[in-house]
């Protein structure tokens, strides 16, 4: 009996969580308390999943990446080494309830260090990073759900800005990609021309009297800061201007990815057929190509004629050294 | 826990469920009518087998109770999570058309209206709160709404004030707004004139916020939902007969549009969308608390200022007023655009 007392004792010393399990009469012995621990540790680890999807709803919402640090720090506390179990609870249950998951963000690609990083990183000979530690919500539901009548633009500051802003930066983001995934920032400021985006675009929230439209860099500044575009300038050593480049940011490379870009450019053609869908494939570097066609014909009928070619794949990658030729070309 | 655990979801959960649920949350709020067009759509997906065909089922042929299955569904599987949907009626617009709105069950306006808002706006919002349901809200005039001018002026934070915390029990949404929070009332350096006129007109866009004809800014239906318990409890009393929140005597909801008894100091309200009901039950148009006689012509809401006789007057001066007060303010903007 006093064995009994002790026991009780100990446990009200414990955390809150075991509290609420009244102890049964006849546990006289070690072993029921061991039950009530596993009970009290799943109840436990079923509120940190909880909150952990509550938290990962909550970042979307605002665009802001789901950081393995900002986990720890506001969802697991003190139970820092249950992150493993905790995150893949969280999948589970985003994807079970919501359709949703998260998805780690691609990690900075090594050729938009400017040469200086490079250099630096180069001398440290630190372990490269292979994860980001950084998520995205996307949605995992089945293609037919995703027409704009079901998937409305968040009502988010507007939904009319919401609506624009998806536009413009699936626009650029699509124009960077097929223009080899660089884009010189006079060629950038080009396009936006075209678009009658160069000094302005519609704000998040057109309705609003005082500000229906923003200044374009605004916005650009915005896409940067949610992860869509990434903005290098490196500076010339040789006493040129400083070349400024855009290239897609992570949360860019997730939410507008190749199929998104593929569906985007049907929309933007005016539906589909043989030849788009070849140079689709050529551009996006797709898998299904046709058996049998040769890639030399492809690049031959390559150039579209309003002169936003899909580039190919020879001038993919480092193709600083041709962005003189395209400045003239247009 | 173990490996095999799967997450609980109702009974015949499916992508359909889910593609609901993402659409309610997008839009935040949904009415009957507009959720006949969104699960049209989701039954033409479930049907559709990746072809491009055109949406096929009639959105007339989706029924309340095929909404009510939907809605009781994604309710039952976003509760234990701390989420729920809750309905009510819009007590001004559209006939008292009924509102669902799926929402944060632990709410205030730092978490919700908050979310995507900088710090300087969430203590605005509060700002603007209080100024409802304090200082345009006493037992002469129960306005409960501000006029653009009055929404301006508590641009920047007086001296003093109410204490109360706006961050009060947020902690467990690991939200976004945490550095800002604690720290804004210290620091807090308030918001331009037109910091206010865009952050309202967005608060509007988002269905936070209702903006009527005569230009007053209320609580919309998915606000009073969304931050019951919060508002009663930040504005409430319980241990005084008058409150500054009172509820319908019909439908038990928050009235902040609608009429109140002649004695001024009852605490019965009634809204216009319940009162044809309401009165048809009695045998006499009296108040059931002080039996005053029940005229309909004192006002909750706008109307308590619209109603009254020198408002068109008063009017004309507020609009001048402030649109000086952007003139100037817009001289300030030029220099420093942040964001």
């Amino acid at each position: 009996m006093p064995a009994r007392r002790r026991h009780a004792v100990q446990d009200d010393e414990e955390e809150d969580v075991q509290r609420q399990y009244p102890q049964s009469p006849d546990d006289v012995d070690g072993d029921g308390d061991e039950r009530m621990e596993v009970v009290g540790q799943r109840d436990e680890t079923s509120q940190l999943i909880k909150n952990l999807v509550r938290y990962a709803l909550a970042c979307e919402y605002s665009r802001t990446p789901i950081r393995r640090d900002g986990i720890r720090e506001k969802v697991l506390g003190s139970n820092g080494r249950d992150f493993k179990k905790v995150f893949a609870g969280a999948q589970k249950q985003l994807q079970a309830t919501f359709g949703m998951q998260m998805v780690e963000l691609p990690t900075k690609d090594r050729n938009l260090l400017t040469a200086d990083q490079k250099r630096k990183a180069a001398k440290s000979q630190s372990q490269k990073e292979t994860v980001s530690n950084a998520y995205v919500l996307v949605s995992t539901l089945p293609e037919a759900y995703t027409k704009p009548a079901i998937k409305a633009p968040s009502k988010v500051q507007s939904a009319d800005g919401e609506a624009s802003y998806i536009a413009l930066y699936t626009m650029i983001i699509t124009i960077i990609t097929l223009s080899g995934g660089e884009l010189s920032d006079p060629r950038l400021r080009r396009h936006l021309g075209r678009l009658n985006a160069a000094e302005n675009m519609p704000g998040m929230n057109p309705n609003d009297e005082t500000s229906p439209s923003e200044k374009t860099e605004l916005v650009l500044q915005r896409m940067i800061r949610h992860g869509y575009l990434v903005r290098v300038t490196e500076s010339k050593t040789t006493g040129d201007e400083d070349a400024t480049t855009w290239h897609v940011g992570p949360r860019g490379k997730v939410e507008v990815d190749k199929d998104a870009i593929a569906t985007f450019v049907r929309a933007v053609y005016g539906g589909s057929n043989d030849e788009l869908e070849k140079k689709l494939q050529m551009s996006l570097k797709i898998k299904e190509r046709k058996p049998g066609v040769p890639e030399t014909v492809d690049e031959a009928a390559e150039e579209a004629p309003d002169g936003d070619p899909g580039p190919s794949d020879r001038r993919r990658g480092r193709r600083r050294q041709t962005e003189a030729e395209d400045e003239d070309d247009e | 826990m173990d490996d095999n655990w799967e997450p609980p979801v109702p009974a015949g959960y499916s992508d359909a469920n889910r593609a609901f649920i993402q659409a309610f949350m997008a839009r935040g709020t949904l009415t009957f009518r507009e959720a006949q067009k969104l699960l049209a759509a989701i039954q033409s997906a479930v049907s559709d087998d990746g072809s491009d065909d055109t949406d096929n089922t009639d959105p007339q042929s989706i029924t309340m109770a095929d909404f009510e299955n939907f809605i009781r569904t994604a309710r039952e599987a976003v509760e234990p999570l701390d989420f729920d949907i809750r309905n009510t009626r819009d007590q001004v617009r559209g006939g008292g058309e009924r509102v669902w709105a799926f929402i944060n069950a632990h709410s205030d306006p730092a978490t919700q209206l908050g979310t995507s808002r900088t710090a300087e706006e969430v203590a605005y919002i509060k700002r603007l709160l209080d100024a409802m349901f304090e200082k345009h809200n006493t037992a002469r005039l129960e306005v409960m709404a501000v006029d653009e001018g009055q929404a301006l002026r508590e641009s920047r934070p007086a001296g003093g004030g109410r204490a109360s915390n706006v961050n009060g029990n947020n902690n467990d949404d690991g939200g976004q707004e945490e550095e800002g929070g604690g720290s804004a009332a210290a620091t807090s350096r308030g918001l331009k004139h037109s910091e206010v006129l865009s952050l309202l007109s967005s608060l509007v866009a988002e269905g936070w916020l209702d903006k009527s004809r005569d230009g007053f800014y209320s609580l919309a239906p998915r606000s009073l939902m969304e931050l019951w318990s919060w508002l009663v409890a930040t504005y409430n009393d319980a241990d005084t007969e008058w409150q500054q929140i009172k509820f319908c005597e019909a439908c038990k909801e928050i009235v902040t549009y609608g009429q109140r008894c002649n004695e001024p100091n009852c605490t019965i309200r009634l809204h216009d969308i319940c009162e044809e009901g309401f009165w048809r039950t009695r045998g006499e148009k009296k108040c059931p608390k002080c039996s005053t006689p029940w005229e309909g012509n004192h006002f909750v809401g706008e109307r308590a200022v619209t109603s009254r006789s020198g408002f068109q007057r008063g009017r004309g001066r507020r609009a001048r007023r402030s649109t000086a007060a952007d003139a100037a303010d817009a001289a300030e903007d030029v220099e420093d655009e942040e964001e």
